[in-house]
Parts: C-alpha cells; sequence; structure tokens
C-alpha cells in the first residue's frame, strides 16, 4: 500500500515566481538541478508474509492489535493468542507486563478466575495433599524474587532455513521481570514428595476441545525430580511487582529459571508428583530437540530417522543490538550509542563484542548492571559512524560458561534454539 | 536591485508558505497523508468489583481472508474448530508434502474430526495456495 505525497515542483514555483530574471537567487534557494533535496518516503504495511527465504525482519510480520491488559503488540494468531513484543521495549532490562510477549497452546484459556474459588493443589505421589488460595500461598510461605528471562523455545523461528512450520515469531518472543512468589521446593517439601517419586508436572487452566488423553485436549509440562533447576524454580504471584496479566498466567505461573518457557507453565493450579515418567504429547512429541551439539540437525537426517531426541531445557546465549534499528539513517561522523541486551539460560553475561568491519575485529562493548545469572543484562558502545555507505553491526555475547554465540544457524524440525550472531544493517549519510 | 530580487524571492516563499508545502533544497514540509487503517483504537478501562472475580474482556478474533479457491470454505470450518486460520496464513510459504503432514498432526496426533474426504480437499486447498510456488497473499 503507498501513498502519493504531493509536493510543489520547482517549475511549479517558478511559474509562482513569474520571474525569470530572479533566477541565480532562485537556484541558490531552491537548488540547481532539484526541486527537492530528496523524496519523502512513502507509509508502506509489511509484506503479507515471509519466506520461502529467512524472515530479514527484527520481529515478526504481523499487525499490532490491542487486547486486554496489553499494549499494541504483533500479532501472530488471534486463538489461542500469540503476540510478539515490538523490538523497542528491550531497551531495558525489565520488559513491561504490559508489553510481554504472550503463546498459548489451546484455546481455551481463561478469561476470569475467581480467586473466591481458585486453589493451587499439589497432589499426586505425595504424603499431604494441599489446595492452597492465593492469600494462602502470598502470607504462609516465604516470598522470594529474582530477576528471569522467558524465552520462547521458537523465539526467532522465522529465521531457519529451510523454513520450518510453526510460530513465525521473531527476535521477539522473550521477555524479562522480576517475579516474585513462593519455591516450589518449599511447597513439595511441605506436601512431602513420597519416595519412588520420579517426576513432578505442572498444569494449568489452558484446554482445548481435543480427545481427553491428546495433546490438544491439555497442555501438561513435567520436570524430573533429579533437576537441580527445581530449587531455583518459583511459583510467582508478581510479575515486575504487579499481578501478572491474565494473558502471561495470572494468578500465578511458575517460573524456571534458565529454561525455556515451555516448562513456565501459566495459570498453574495443578502441581503433580509423578512415580511414572510423564508421557503425555508435550513431554514424548512437542517440545524435544536432537540429542546433538546446539540442537543441530538437517532435513535429510530427519528424513532417514532414527535421531535420538531429548526434552528442551536451557536456553543458549543470545545478544541482541535493540538501537539503533536500521529504521533511520544515521549521519556521518556522528557518535552514536549502540544498546542492548544479552542472556544466557546457562549464567551470567560476562562479554559482550560489537563488529562493524563483517566479524574481522570485535571491540568488548560496556555491561549494565548485573541484575543476576537469568537476566537480560544491558549493554552498550560508542559507534562512530566514519563515512557514509551501508554498515552492518554485529553482536555476540559470552556468558560465565565460556559459551559464545556462533555465526552459524542451527536447523531442527521444532525451530527450536536459535541463537545465531544478530546483524543489523544500518545506512550511514552524508552530514555535510 | 540586489534588494529587490530578495525581497521578490522572501515574497515568494511567504505565497509557498501560505500553500502548505513549502518546497527547498534544504528541507521539505507539510505533506502528510492518510493512512486511518494503521490506527488502533484505546481499550476503555474495564468495570470492576472488590469480589474475588477477576476478569478481563473477551480476547479479540482477527479471521483472515485465506485465498479464494476449491476447499477455501471446508478449510475455514474445519480448522476454526480449534484454531485460527491464522495458523495458515502466518507460515511461510511451506512444500506440498508439509501441509499434507500438518492435516494429518491435527487429524492423527490432535484428534481433529475431519472425515477423510474433507482432509483431502483442505490438503488440495493448502498445496494450491500456499506454497513456494502459488503463494500470492
Amino acid at each position: 500500500m503507498e501513498q502519493r505525497l504531493q509536493s510543489v515542483s520547482r517549475r511549479d514555483a517558478l511559474k509562482l515566481l513569474g520571474a525569470a530574471g530572479g533566477g541565480l537567487a532562485i537556484a541558490k534557494w531552491f537548488g540547481a538541478d532539484t526541486a527537492v533535496a530528496q523524496d519523502l518516503q512513502t507509509i508502506k504495511t509489511m509484506e503479507p508474509f515471509t519466506g520461502p527465504g529467512p524472515n530479514p525482519h527484527w520481529n515478526s510480520i504481523g499487525p499490532y492489535i490491542s487486547e486486554p491488559e496489553k499494549a499494541p503488540l504483533i500479532l501472530l494468531t488471534d486463538r489461542p493468542v500469540q503476540l510478539e513484543t515490538p523490538r523497542s521495549y528491550f531497551r531495558t532490562p525489565f520488559t513491561p507486563n504490559d508489553a510481554f510477549y504472550v503463546r498459548w497452546h489451546l484455546p481455551e484459556i481463561p478469561n476470569r478466575v475467581d480467586l473466591a474459588e481458585w486453589k493451587l493443589k499439589i497432589e499426586g505421589n505425595v504424603n499431604k495433599p494441599m489446595a492452597l488460595s492465593l492469600s494462602e500461598l502470598m502470607e504462609k510461605f516465604k516470598p522470594v524474587s529474582l530477576a528471569a528471562v522467558n524465552q520462547c523455545s521458537g523465539n526467532s523461528r522465522s529465521r531457519f532455513q529451510p523454513r520450518v512450520p510453526g510460530g513465525q515469531w521473531g527476535n521477539g518472543a522473550m521477555g524479562n521481570a522480576m517475579w516474585t512468589g513462593v519455591r516450589l521446593r518449599e511447597l513439595l517439601d511441605t506436601a512431602g514428595v513420597k519416595a519412588g517419586s520420579v517426576e513432578v508436572q505442572f498444569q494449568g487452566l489452558e484446554t482445548g476441545p481435543g480427545p481427553k488423553g491428546l495433546g490438544s485436549n491439555v497442555f501438561l509440562k513435567s520436570l524430573k525430580l533429579t533437576d537441580s533447576v527445581l530449587d531455583e524454580a518459583v511459583v510467582a504471584y508478581l510479575m515486575n511487582g504487579e499481578p501478572l496479566p491474565m494473558l502471561n498466567g495470572f494468578p500465578v505461573r511458575l517460573v524456571v529459571p534458565g529454561y525455556f518457557a515451555t516448562y513456565w507453565m501459566k495459570c498453574l493450579t495443578w502441581i503433580r508428583v509423578l512415580s511414572a515418567p510423564d508421557d503425555n504429547f508435550w513431554m514424548k512429541t512437542g517440545y524435544r530437540v536432537p540429542d546433538k551439539p546446539r540442537g543441530n540437525t538437517t532435513p535429510e537426517e530427519v528424513k532417514a530417522g532414527g535421531i535420538k531426541t531429548v526434552p528442551i531445557t536451557r536456553m543458549p546465549v543470545r545478544s541482541f543490538l535493540v538501537s539503533p534499528d536500521g529504521h533511520s539513517k544515521v549521519p556521518a561522523g556522528m557518535n552514536v550509542t549502540l544498546r542492548g541486551i544479552a542472556f544466557s539460560g546457562y549464567g551470567r553475561i560476562v562479554k559482550v563484542e560489537t563488529s562493524e568491519d563483517g566479524s574481522k575485529t570485535w571491540r568488548e562493548a560496556e555491561l549494565g548492571e548485573d541484575l543476576g545469572a537469568y537476566s537480560f543484562r544491558t549493554w552498550e558502545a560508542k559507534w562512530t559512524t566514519k563515512t557514509p555507505g551501508n554498515y552492518t553491526v554485529e553482536v555476540r555475547a559470552t556468558d560465565e560458561k565460556g559459551n559464545v554465540q556462533p555465526d552459524e544457524g542451527v536447523w531442527n524440525p521444532g525451530g527450536y534454539l536459535w541463537n545465531r550472531i544478530e546483524k543489523q544493517d544500518i545506512v550511514v549519510g552524508k552530514a555535510s | 536591485m540586489r534588494k529587490n530580487l530578495s525581497a521578490l524571492v522572501l515574497a515568494a516563499g511567504l505565497m509557498l508558505a501560505a500553500t502548505g508545502t513549502a518546497v527547498f533544497a534544504q528541507f521539505q514540509s507539510g505533506s502528510y497523508g492518510s493512512k486511518k487503517e494503521n490506527s488502533i483504537d484505546q481499550t476503555a478501562p474495564a468495570q470492576m468489583s472488590s469480589d474475588g472475580n477477576f476478569a478481563v474482556a473477551n480476547f479479540p478474533s482477527f479471521a483472515p481472508e485465506l485465498a479464494e479457491g476449491e476447499g477455501r470454505a471446508e478449510t475455514e470450518s474445519f480448522c476454526a474448530m480449534c484454531h485460527s486460520t491464522r495458523y495458515i496464513t502466518m507460515q511461510p510459504p511451506l512444500p506440498a508434502a508439509t501441509w499434507e503432514a500438518e492435516v494429518n498432526k491435527m487429524t492423527k496426533t490432535f484428534g481433529a474430526p475431519i472425515p477423510d474426504a474433507t482432509a483431502k480437499k483442505i490438503v488440495a486447498y493448502l498445496q494450491a495456495h500456499y506454497t513456494a510456488e502459488n503463494r500470492k497473499q
């Protein structure tokens, strides 16, 4: 869609002036050859789809839409609701609740929760099953707070080559919040996990019209009781010091620091201790990655079959340039500040580097405040834009375990674990 | 003479400004477009009471326009039993075999009650409008 913008041409202006004798002065005022210094840009909306090549944009391409308790976000799907956070919200280490991305699996998600009735149940293979109201959760257990990144397993899926079906996220299926709630371990200890238990299963208020026993009926996720992440997991009733938006899991959601969001059960209502491994669809079939370095495979290997898969767990190290975002030209010689965020599911970010010469040289960026091992960490770097032309700014992060972002993509049929070095084209224009 | 010229140019500049569109080598201003379809209405504050009910408004629906063709009605009605047809338009162009696998996943893995003949029609429709060779919208 284009909008033609009208302007008065130089010829019209001359006519209007009606004075050929003023030619010299006019040339000085209007420029020698052109009526305007630069053509105005027309407003264009995004293309309706991207592919079969990779999505070239930072975010996905859907329209902005307005959902309850939310700022305008980018629509992927409306039923169930999937919304992406626009890039500019990542300038700060904490993502505002109203801008936090949304991803549900099944269409029946709550518009209403009655806290007079609602209880969090801890059941299954425990000594003392419990049903706790929100008041009891808030008052009977010690509140703890931690900053942690929640990222969809399929964040950046639209970068995959060849493309894979699924939510075609750009980079905005992630967010960081200060989560406050009760330690999962304290709840499990209070209920008393019986000997012979192997996993703990989480269920929220999300259901679908599918037949009982299938993945289309209920969304369930489980973690092994031997997984040390259970010691860090929190049942959160506060998100950035506010109640959770309904679309982000009101009244409580599970926080699993360092792990992909698939385990962060929204509207958490059942914590179920299991004496046998969970073989429901969302563990046995969904959210699995090849048991290979980076979860990387090829379409040919998948076709040949026999690839061993494991449930997805921790998030590989990533970093992003948030601004400048390439939507505006930068004047040559200007000292601009490159700003962004970095995080890793394997621990603290210890280094962020930028390159403006095609990965030949890397400069270390200045890191922002350390808000915890699983938080976004902001970074910034000065960049003097030099001569006019087209530039590409690259950014890569290193975490405390020594994991560095690679310059190679990843491929697996689920579209998971993308963490390639991000690159942003920036046009530098003449400043004189 | 020089003074007169300056005065003339100044007058012309004022005339141009008066038309709402000033054109100079240095800058151009005052051109507006109309893009009403890009606007999003603000949501009005909700009515609330102090009971235990915590409720939000209905989640809005945005059904996309699917490509016209044989099988569109079946695709719209059967797929939309469980999810928005935006799941179709959101995808990149996918190979014909992938569309078939997707429909099979819905019926076999997720138990969607779609008669075999209808499922075949839906597959054919998706393959006719949403692959790299033929996708237009």
